[in-house]
């Protein structure tokens, strides 16, 4: 472990999301970048958005309103995120996320859940696969190292169900009511935020990036 | 230090404009360059993304016309309706539509400086507090005293900031407390007198002082007028001459 790692290991980063928050997608790149640029290890944590939604997702609204309010959501992210904007694909249903949240906790027992929910995101943001579908969750498995076969069978069994529903309740009770809610050491943010932000708040706190410690 | 600023915004000139591709007419009601409030009148023509920005100092935005859609908030305004944000609070990009209409409210001048100013989003106020309502979500309520006179509250009381609207019919006296950190009045409907002059709809007075102003006068067919309060948020930030706040300045200087 080297100098920077050492300085780095107990400040906590902790984020609550949902996979299918747009905001929360847009968070994974600051957040990894974070974790290499600082050495820390990020927790992802589920906040579930909308418990009400059925296995096999909702359809959106074609309502005139809610058409318009997706094209606005198209121009905030077309605007914020220019980078991301062109390769994302927006889905056509609000989808299922308790499914991967089960698998979250899958590989959070096999210290892979990092590369995991990364590869969750990209596959339903950027390739518009469904992650209401086990499929989804085993593909990303095996781009993140993990043994889709065992993850298909802890999923069959719901052997994750009561700890991903804890940690979503868990969510509830300390007050987390949007997504993404970033804990930066001692620090609350709410919602997305501009990377400069979150590394101006890790440097409030001394940390600072791994080259410069270095250096 | 007390201060009182009296504005006809009839009787100010418009000027057409555009900052990074929005293209809007203005009124400078009160510039602050004399150290004290500043005050704009906008009518923004149609656009889907008015770009994120933020202003360094505390703001009330009254919505007089048209609508403002805040896509990150799901928050979608209709005249009349107010948006604060405390000093360095970014908001946006936001979409005006269907005759926009609106009054920016600082208690000094704060200039803009986009998002896309990297600097700028080291510098935002990660504890400030942003607000919108539309003045439809809050039901009128008897004015104590004041027979045929209501008001609605804006913002919850102890929020820090306060907005309240109140309607009152002819020759009836608006008392309000003493606005330490000040308080824009803005007449919504009617007329009302302020010092001996009678102002009309969206012209306002500003007053600033540990002393109560003199009343306003609702004028012959009274008056609806909104009371927009800052608090000690208006201390921090504003256009320092350092760093960001020249680039902010002198940005909206270009803009308006």
């Amino acid at each position: 472990m080297d100098q920077s790692e050492q300085t780095a290991a107990p400040f906590r980063v902790v984020v609550f999301a949902d996979f299918v928050c747009t905001y929360s997608y847009l968070a994974v790149e600051q957040i990894d970048r974070l974790a290499r640029e600082y050495g820390v290890r990020p927790l992802w944590r589920p906040h579930w958005l909308h418990p009400e939604t059925p296995l096999e997702g909702t359809p959106r609204e074609q309502t005139p309103e809610s058409i318009a309010k997706r094209e606005r959501l198209h121009a905030w992210v077309k605007e914020m995120a220019p980078e991301h904007y062109p390769r994302m694909r927006f889905p056509e249903k609000r989808q299922y996320s308790f499914l991967a949240f089960e698998a979250l906790e899958f590989a959070c027992d096999r210290q892979r859940d990092f590369e995991f929910k990364t590869a969750v995101y990209d596959l339903m943001w950027t390739e518009e696969r469904d992650i209401g579908k086990p499929e989804t969750l085993l593909a990303a498995a095996e781009r993140s190292g993990l043994d889709p076969d065992e993850l298909k069978e802890a999923l069959d069994e719901r052997s994750y169900a009561e700890r991903a529903l804890d940690a979503c309740n868990q969510a509830r009770t300390i007050g987390i009511t949007n997504t993404p809610t970033i804990f930066l050491g001692r620090t609350r943010i709410n919602g997305w935020h501009y990377y400069e932000v979150l590394q101006s708040v890790m440097e409030k706190q001394g940390m600072r990036p791994r080259e410069t410690v270095a250096g | 230090m007390e201060q009182c600023y009296i504005v006809d915004a009839a009787k100010a000139p418009w000027k057409r404009s555009s900052t990074e591709g929005v293209t809007f007419a203005c009124q400078v009601l009160l510039s602050g360059e004399d150290g004290g409030p500043e005050a704009l009148h906008f009518r923004f023509d149609d656009c889907p993304s008015v770009y994120a920005h933020m202003h360094l100092t505390s703001q009330f935005q009254l919505l007089l016309g048209g609508s403002m859609d805040f896509p990150r908030g799901v928050k979608h305004l209709e005249a009349l309706a107010i948006h604060y944000t405390d000093h360095n609070m970014p908001y946006g990009p936001f979409a005006v539509s269907g005759c926009h209409d609106m009054l920016v409210l600082h208690p000094k001048a704060g200039g803009i400086i986009s998002m896309a100013n990297h600097d700028a989003r080291r510098q935002i106020n990660l504890s400030g507090r942003i607000f919108a309502t539309l003045a439809s979500s809050s039901d009128w309520q008897s004015l104590p005293g004041a027979d045929h006179s209501a008001f609605k509250l804006l913002m919850p009381p102890g929020y820090g900031p306060a907005a309240v609207v109140v309607k009152s019919p002819a020759h009836a006296a608006l008392a309000m407390p003493a606005a330490e950190f000040g308080r824009y009045e803005v007449v919504l409907e009617g007329s009302v007198i302020a010092e001996g002059q009678e102002i009309g709809p969206p012209g306002f007075r500003y007053v600033r002082g540990e002393r109560a102003a003199e009343p306003l006068v609702t004028g012959d067919n009274g008056a609806s007028v909104a009371f927009l309060t800052f608090d000690r948020d208006v201390l921090e930030g504003g256009i320092t001459g350092e760093g960001l706040s020249v680039e902010a300045a002198e940005a909206m200087a270009r803009a308006i």
